[in-house]
This record gives C-alpha cells, structure tokens and sequence, in this order.
C-alpha cells in the first residue's frame, strides 16, 4: 500500500478526497470461496501483463546483452555508462532547467491567483474560475502551430521561452489544486490575525502560506512532472540540438541506435526515476501536511 | 427589504457616496494586482494562440518555402481540401477508435475491473498489482511507449508469449498495441478514483440486495453501477482527455505508420504541420481536434443528464436507509 497511496498526487487528490487511497475494508479471508480464487487468478493475471514491461526495462537496463526479451541478465553497468555519456547527461540538465523554469512560471502567478479567487469578491469569479479549469482540458498538441508561428516571428525557438509556454499549459490546473488548498484554510486564522493587526503581506505569508504549503508543492510538483514528460513542445519549439531534454534523446536513441536496447532501458530509468520520486515526495508530504492541529476550536 | 433599502440610500445618496457601505462585499485593487500575472500569461500563451490557430487554419502559411512569410487568409480552401481528404476520415476513424475504444471504454472498464478484483483480492496480491498500475500511470509518455514499443516489436516478450515468435506484433496490429498500451498507462488512475468511490457505497444497500436473493449481477447492474455513475463520469471524461493528450504515445512507437494504420488526429495534424510543412492545414487539424474533444464533452454530460433519474430513486432509497 506504499506506492498506491501515493497517488493522492495531483491528478487525483481532488477526485478522490485528500488522503491515502485504500482498497476497501481489510480482507479477511474466511474460506477459499470459488469467487474469491478466481478474483485472485483473474487480478494476479492482470498484475502479470502490468509487470512484464516494467520487467523488460529493469532487466535490460543491468544486461550487457540486452534483447528484446526477458533473459537471465549477463550484470553490467555498462549500459548505464553508456546512457550517460555527455551530451545525454546535457539532455537531463536541459529537461532540469525547463521543468524548474515551468514550475516557477506556472506555481507563483497561480498561487496568487488562487488567493484572489478564494478570498476576494470578484464579479462572476466561479464562471472565471470554471472556465479556466476547462482550459486544463484542450489538448497542448493544437496549441503548437499557433505558438510556434509566434515564436518563429520573434526569434524565440530556444529553451526559456519554450519552458514558459510549458509553464502557461499548466497554470489551469495548478490555480485549481491551490484554490482548493487555499479554500480549506479555516478564515478565522486570517481573522484572527487581522485583528492583531497583521497587515495583509503579513498575513500572506505567516499565515496562507504555511497552510496552504502543501497544495502549492503539489501544484508545483505537477508542473515539473507536466513538463518533464512533454515531448511534441520541445520537439518543436527548440531549434538548437544541444537545448534539446531528455525526451528527444530517447527520441534520438529509438530512431537510430534501435539496437543498443540496454542503453534506452538504463536511460529510460534514469529519466523516469525523478518523477517517482517526486510522487513519492507528493504521497509523504500529503501524509505529512494538512493537519490544522488545534489551530481553531468549535 | 429592497425597495425600502433603495428608498434609504436614495434619500441619503449625497452622504453615501464617500462611505463605504459594510453590508456588501466589494471589488478590491488588489485583486488586480493578484490576478494579473496569471491573467497576462494565460492570455498570451493560451488563449492568444487558441485564437491565433482558429485563424492560422484558414490560411495557406507553409512551414517553408514563400507561404512561410507572404501567407494569407484563404477563406474556404482549407476547409475544402479537408472535405476531399480521404486521410482526414481514416484519421477520424481512428482517432475515435483510441480516444473512445481504449480511453474512455477501455481504461475506464479497466481501472472499475481491477478495483474491483482488488477488493476481493489477497492483500499481498493486491498491493503488488496496486503498486505497479500506479507506477504505470505516473511513468512519462516518453518511458512508456520505449517499454511497450521493446516488448512488442519483432522478438520482444509478448510476440514470443502468444506463440508469434519473430513477428512483429507492433506492425501486424498497431492500433491493438498502441491502444493496449495506452490502457495500460491509463487505467492505474481510473483503478484509483474507483477504488475511492467504492469505499463510498453503504454496504447496507449490499446487504439488502443479497437478503432479497439478488444475483451478483443483479447487485452489480443494480447498485454498484448506478452508485459509481458520477464517478464514471469524471473517468471517462478525464481518460478521453488524457488519450487525446498521448500523442508522445503513438507517435514515438509507430510515428502514425505503419501506411498511417494508427495515423490518429493529434498525430496526423503534427504530420501535415511539421512534416508536409503545411502549418495553415495542420492549425485546422487542431482546430477539429478542440472541437472533437468539446463534442464528446458535451456527448457525455448528456448521457449523463439523461441517465441521472434512475440514479437519484437510489439515491433517496439509500437516504431513507
């Protein structure tokens, strides 16, 4: 139940209420009922075909002889000292660079945002707010002509420009996850400092801040991962090979070196373990956080 | 109470003009100030270039050549050529097959099944499976479709599993695979909002069920079904937005081949854009894709609407209860 209940992470916290997911009671097994050892054989089954991918990446990537098959592996880590040779290693620090700058991008104008929207009286804030959520839902793919036209215009098809568009398609989101975060903080806090005559940067940062801290890393966790793991944006919005992230170089890596499968699984791992990590980091902070303690009594 | 306020103020209009009245909330500076950094953003990277690909599908920019730079607007041409293109319907065709067939259907039947199976499933057993669904749909596009593009190629594991031995089965069916590997990346999630409304439904209306003789389909089509049914909203709506987003997906594993067999919308609109260089046609591609995706929001809601009665009887049943 470790991993599963880490996807309280940010496409589901707000669907399937804040918390660890479980699977239902806890089980107890009486007597081997027909139903329940077909359910197992069924689940165990499917837990097969989900396994035997991830299987192949893992073996492959310690095989000297990687194949396309699941093989008793000869161990080495040559494939990963393949797979991180220089201009690869420049690919990661390249995807580092535009997640940190879309995260940023994305997190801060939708922080503050958020704390307009939840606190303030704006005219027809939820049909505004409604509407943004539903820009979370277009496809980025159709926003790539328009973008690139501009971009092309201004000279701009380079890394920055090209991670602050990656930061703008995950604004809608983000300003979702942190209004509900900031909504959940209890106004008698804010009241209550008003009255010891905080003023209202004071109150922002003593007061919304620290509560509303969780949502805003989750928020911010779900730029870098919506960054990360873009592909088509920088395929085509970066001119210059050497700014090019890690998505092209796996790119690169499917297209001509098709038979070094040890090389592609090791750096598929590499690429892939910060975003586990980051759910991971997500799972422990949500565990962690939104305890109000007896900060306000009924 | 209004007229009478309104009578009030009227008669006190001159003093009332510089108080400010503390029965009614209003618009405050900083709000703009707070909003505006979102606001500006959105509108030039987001709503700008929706705006600007409405009008970039109605004409003839290229990506090089002299329509790079003198292009212009077209009117209808566009619009013609897509009538008369025969690729176009493949594509719709397609693109319907893997955002209903394999998101919307098949993910969403998936995640229900697998949540399901694991709540009457051995708790070793379950957190494995758990464990791994998850870890599947938080792995990049780009890992996934590395993985299933190895394991289903010529001498990959599942060729060899199913007897095929050195068949290449990403080419003898490469909408199957790609599809396949779309569920598999998807249904993780769709398994874990499913799990949690599971939980959500009172056991008292089981346990009824089962005092009144029901058949585990009976149970299943009769309460389960009908409790989960906004739940299987948001899943099918969420994994029809997803699909339509996993253009990495299939164009990384078959790049739309092989002879355009898994040619879907995003992946074809890339195509006639970057790789026919016709950036006006492909802007229109895009276009269609938005409007595809608002039809089939709007498809849902309605059955969504129009399903609802049966759903609140239970409701209030399981109210009363």
């Amino acid at each position: 139940m470790e991993i599963t209940s880490m996807m309280s992470g940010p496409r589901v916290a707000d669907l399937s209420g804040s918390g660890s997911v479980a699977f239902g009671p806890p089980v107890r097994l009486r007597r081997f009922t027909p139903e329940k050892v077909v359910c197992n054989i069924v689940l165990a089954i499917i837990g097969i075909m989900f396994v035997l991918p991830l299987a192949w990446l893992v073996e492959a990537s310690i095989d000297r002889l990687a194949t396309r098959q699941i093989q008793i592996p000869v161990f080495s880590l040559v494939n990963f000292i393949l797979a991180t040779d220089p201009t690869r290693l420049l690919a990661l620090l390249n995807s580092v660079i535009i997640s940190a700058i879309a995260a940023f991008v994305a997190t801060l104008p939708s922080a503050l945002a958020a704390y307009a929207f939840s606190r303030h009286h704006i005219p027809g804030k939820y049909a505004i707010v409604l509407f943004i959520l539903f820009l979370s839902g277009v496809p980025i793919n159709i926003l790539i002509v328009p973008v690139y036209q501009m971009f092309s215009t201004l000279d701009m098809l380079s890394l920055v420009p090209t991670a602050v568009f990656l930061g703008v398609t995950a604004i809608p989101f983000e300003l979702y996850i942190i209004k509900n975060a900031i909504d959940a903080i209890p106004l008698d806090l804010e009241e209550a400092a008003q009255i010891e005559r905080a003023n209202t940067l004071r109150i922002l940062w003593r007061v919304v801040l620290p509560l509303a801290l969780p949502g805003i890393v989750a928020a911010a966790i779900y730029g870098v991962v919506n960054t990360w793991g873009n592909f088509l944006v920088p395929l085509v919005l970066i001119s210059a090979p050497e700014q090019q992230p890690s998505p092209l170089t796996i790119f690169g890596f499917m297209s001509a070196d098709i038979t070094r499968y040890g090389a592609i699984a090791a750096y598929s791992l590499i690429y892939s373990a910060p975003v586990v990590a980051l759910y991971l980091v997500l799972s422990r902070f949500f565990r962690a956080g939104f305890v109000l303690g007896g900060a306000i009594r009924g | 109470m209004m007229a009478n306020s309104r009578a009030h103020s009227k008669a006190t209009s001159s003093e009332a003009r510089d108080l400010v009245r503390l029965d009614r909330r209003h618009i405050q500076w900083s709000s703009l100030v707070l909003l505006s950094p979102m606001g500006l953003l959105l509108f030039l990277l987001f709503l700008g270039p929706v705006g600007y690909a409405f009008y970039l599908g109605f004409t003839n920019l290229q990506l090089i050549g002299i329509n790079s730079i003198n292009y212009r607007f077209t009117g209808l041409t566009n619009l013609i050529a897509l009538w008369k293109d025969k690729e176009f319907y493949h594509s719709l065709l397609l693109t319907v097959y893997f955002v209903v067939g394999s998101g919307a259907i098949g993910s969403t039947a998936a995640g229900l099944a697998l949540a399901m199976l694991m709540e009457r499933a051995l708790p070793s057993l379950r957190a494995i499976v758990g464990a791994v669904a998850v870890l599947a749909c938080i792995l990049p596009p780009v890992t996934v479709a590395v993985v299933w593009y190895s394991v289903t190629t010529a001498g990959g594991v599942f060729p060899e599993m199913i007897g095929m031995g050195r068949d290449d089965l990403l080419y003898k069916a490469p909408m199957l695979v790609v599809s396949l590997a779309n569920g598999w990346s998807l249904c993780g999630l769709s398994m874990l909002i499913f799990a949690a409304a599971l939980k959500n439904i009172p056991r008292d209306l089981f346990e009824a069920a089962m005092l009144d003789d029901a058949t585990a389909p009976q149970r299943f089509f009769r309460i389960t079904l009908p409790m989960l049914r906004p739940t299987i909203m948001t899943s099918v709506l969420l994994m029809t937005l997803l699909s339509f987003g996993n253009f990495t997906l299939v164009f990384l594993m078959t790049g739309g081949g092989p002879e355009g067999r898994t040619n879907i919308l995003p992946v074809y609109s890339y195509l006639q854009a970057f790789a026919y260089h016709r950036l006006g046609y492909g802007a229109l591609l895009g276009n269609v894709i938005v409007v595809i995706s608002a039809l089939l929001g709007v498809i849902f809601v309605g059955i969504n609407l129009l399903t609802g009665l049966s759903t609140r009887r239970i409701r209030t049943i399981a109210g009363r209860a």
